[in-house]
């Protein structure tokens, strides 16, 4: 028939190839990709800058006694919060520490009142700044009053000193934490809504287009679906890496390598998930592209699979932890919520194993029955199929389509 | 050899196709005809193997045709489908590659196409931009981008120009000409040009399939006569029945009289002008096989 038949690639070959090309070429993918890698980035770097890797925060002070409680203050400022340095800047008069306040040169000031001294921020003052403030001005003002009344303070404040011990010091990364479990939530629905759609779309529009009529003559329908699970899949695990790539050199760039032995497994997890939850998906959002015969019936016969999507991220910005716990061993569900259990702390392996187990398991009976539906329905067109009814239709052999 | 071995399509409760059987034998272009809803689109499926028979089996080479050996056949669908958004060149590619051809392979081929008809400067653009009598001879490009080893077109000729006519059974010839061809129309004049067999399809039923000449032998034939007196009396001759006369002149079939008796029987009675066998024209077949 032809002379490259030894050679021939697989059929699904060819149609995964045509679906990443005219994927990669569209500008809609193009633009929420880059979309996403900034997006990232920014998430990152956002974080980095909040949490204040150097954070120096000014006091005005108007006389010399503040001015060394400021410097007194500083190391205890900076063992209350590593990051956080604290120097003084004196000026003339209260109204000018004020106005400093009031323009952002400093961060508090430091002024003489009626019982003591005063702390003035213009609308909040960091509550770690006040309190190395309040011990160093307590201190310094009560030993100088012990002096003036000899009273010897040494022994007066002998055993109240109270230190810090943290016995699981990870948690205190919590903001972070929550912030990549959040993350982890949002990434999924985005790309598996983005490339599932992708999947439902490109189906459809070879109906629309009839051009699956040729299509259904030159391969077997079956190596179409392949093909274009396979090509989405290729697309959207792809984007998951470059994306979980690009964040872990972000956290290393930006200096946060804590972070990263933090959330390292939970990102490594995450990708796992994400191809086994992705494949699962994927043949159910082939078959919502052949339910529909025109680009409009798309939203009905996808509603389904949008609000299997939705749920889970409902449970996981809402739920208690318990629920939690127990939904997120559901295939679909594990893919959003397990990173983001692992995130946020650690996870039972059994847990990780049923959530696995689960989702392939998922995924084959997806993968089955949709291949099914697939075959009977690509060829049906004038209006929407109900899922009913073409899961009835597939279960009747002898309907429309020859299987080859 | 294509074979329909008593083809049977049921939807519901209508019978679209009842026990067709045909073939469409190589190095010849089989025209398949019939009115609108006679069946023609729902045979060419099941030929295709996008549609399962109800009954009835297609056959290859002397045995029933296997999913692969379909796949060797070249195809146009009654709804034309390519990729609207994807370029002219690109979409043959696709095709000739999904038949196994490799990328090389496929890029000389789908050039090739695009050359015969002119549209090797548009190769590049989308399938959109190009004008519908383009975007057809694309499709047929499309039916020949893998060296089918058969032919299946379901009215290849419907919204073509004269010229894109010529052009495509120009292509036929050269492409087509070993492969067995089977395409319908009802544009009648064409298919009498242009087909060596024929097969008519009525309500499902295969009411006439032979050769177009063997078909015209069939049909009685007619004759024109110009006689140099009134042919009235033609009228009351036994055997002989007259479709029409008017003065000399009269046209009439054979009915009983032997073809060897007609001039003999003419020049009896007074001078023949013309005696000319007349070739009933397709639709007049047609019409007798469907009617």
């Amino acid at each position: 028939m032809n002379p490259t038949t030894d050679q021939a690639p697989p059929h699904w070959r060819v149609v995964a190839e045509r679906e990443i090309s005219t994927q990669l070429r569209s500008r809609a993918f193009q633009v929420s990709a880059a979309a996403l890698l900034l997006g990232i980035i920014a998430m990152v770097v956002i974080t980095t800058v909040v949490s204040g890797l150097a954070q120096t925060s000014k006091v005005a002070v108007i006389d010399a006694t503040a001015q060394v409680a400021v410097t007194r203050a500083a190391p205890l400022a900076a063992r209350l919060d590593d990051n956080l340095t604290v120097t003084s800047t004196p000026y003339d008069d209260a109204e000018a520490a004020e106005q400093a306040v009031l323009d952002g040169d400093v961060a508090v000031a430091l002024l003489r009142s009626d019982e003591g001294y005063d702390l003035v921020g213009d609308a909040d003052v960091d509550p770690t700044l006040a309190q190395a403030l309040s011990a160093s001005v307590t201190s310094l003002i009560t030993s100088a009053n012990a002096a003036d009344q000899g009273v010897d303070l040494e022994a007066l404040t002998q055993g109240t000193r109270v230190d810090q011990r943290l016995l699981d010091p990870d948690a205190s990364n919590a903001t972070l934490r929550q912030i990549a479990a959040f993350v982890f939530v949002i990434l999924f629905y985005i790309t598996a809504l983005t490339f599932g759609m992708g999947i439902a779309v490109s189906v459809t529009q070879e109906k629309e287009s009839r051009v699956v009529e040729i299509l259904a003559a030159a391969v077997p329908i079956r190596a179409l679906l392949w093909g274009k699970v396979l090509g989405a899949s290729v697309l959207a695990i792809g984007q998951t890496v470059v994306l979980a790539i690009v964040g872990v050199v972000a956290l290393l760039a930006t200096g946060n390598t804590e972070a990263l032995t933090i959330l390292g497994p939970a990102i490594i997890w995450y990708v796992v998930f994400f191809v086994l939850g992705f494949v699962a998906l994927a043949s159910v959002w082939s078959v919502a592209g052949s339910l529909a015969s025109r680009q409009q019936d798309l939203q009905g016969t996808t509603a389904p699979l949008q609000l299997i999507l939705f749920a889970p991220y409902i449970i996981a910005v809402t739920a208690g932890e318990s629920v939690r716990t127990v939904v997120s061993m559901l295939p679909i569900v594990s893919t959003m919520l397990m990173p983001a259990r692992l995130a946020e702390g650690d996870v039972p392996w059994w847990q990780l194993v049923v959530a696995i187990v689960a989702t392939i398991a998922a995924a084959v009976l997806f993968v089955r029955v949709g291949a099914g539906i697939y075959e009977q329905t690509l060829l049906r067109t004038g209006n929407r199929i109900g899922f009913r009814d073409a899961l009835r239709s597939s279960k009747d052999e002898s309907s429309t389509v020859t299987a080859p | 050899m294509l074979q329909a071995q008593s083809l049977s399509r049921v939807f519901g409760s209508i019978t679209a196709v009842d026990d067709v059987s045909f073939d469409v034998r190589p190095g010849r272009i089989t025209g398949f005809v019939g009115a609108n809803g006679a069946g023609k689109t729902t045979t060419m499926r099941m030929l295709m193997g996008v549609l399962a028979p109800t009954s009835g089996s297609v056959d290859w080479e002397g045995r029933p045709a296997t999913a692969e050996d379909r796949r060797g056949f070249g195809y146009m669908p009654e709804e034309r489908g390519l990729y609207p958004r994807m370029k002219v060149l690109e979409q043959l590619v696709y095709f000739a590659r999904l038949h196994g051809f490799s990328r090389t392979d496929a890029r000389a081929r789908a050039r090739e196409l695009l050359e015969f008809f002119d549209l090797g400067e548009r190769s590049g653009d989308i399938l959109d931009d190009l004008s519908l009598g383009n975007q057809q001879r694309v499709q047929i490009a499309a039916a020949l981008a893998h060296r089918p080893t058969a032919l299946v077109l379901d009215e290849p000729f419907s919204g073509l120009d004269p010229v894109a006519v010529e052009q495509m059974v120009d292509l036929l010839h050269a492409e087509a000409a070993d492969l067995p061809v089977l395409f319908s129309s009802h544009q009648l004049d064409l298919v009498e040009r242009i087909c060596d067999d024929l097969i008519v399809l009525s309500r499902g039923r295969v009411v006439a399939v032979g050769s177009v000449d063997d078909l015209r032998s069939t049909t009685s034939e007619q004759y024109r006569v110009v006689l140099d007196t009134d042919a009235g009396w033609l009228r009351d001759v036994r055997g002989v029945e007259v479709l029409s006369v008017e003065a000399g002149n009269a046209l009439l079939t054979l009915d009983g009289l032997p073809a060897a008796e007609l001039a003999p029987l003419l020049t009896a009675r007074g001078t023949l002008l013309e005696l000319t066998r007349v070739r009933p024209p397709l639709s007049e077949i047609f019409r007798e096989v469907t009617g």
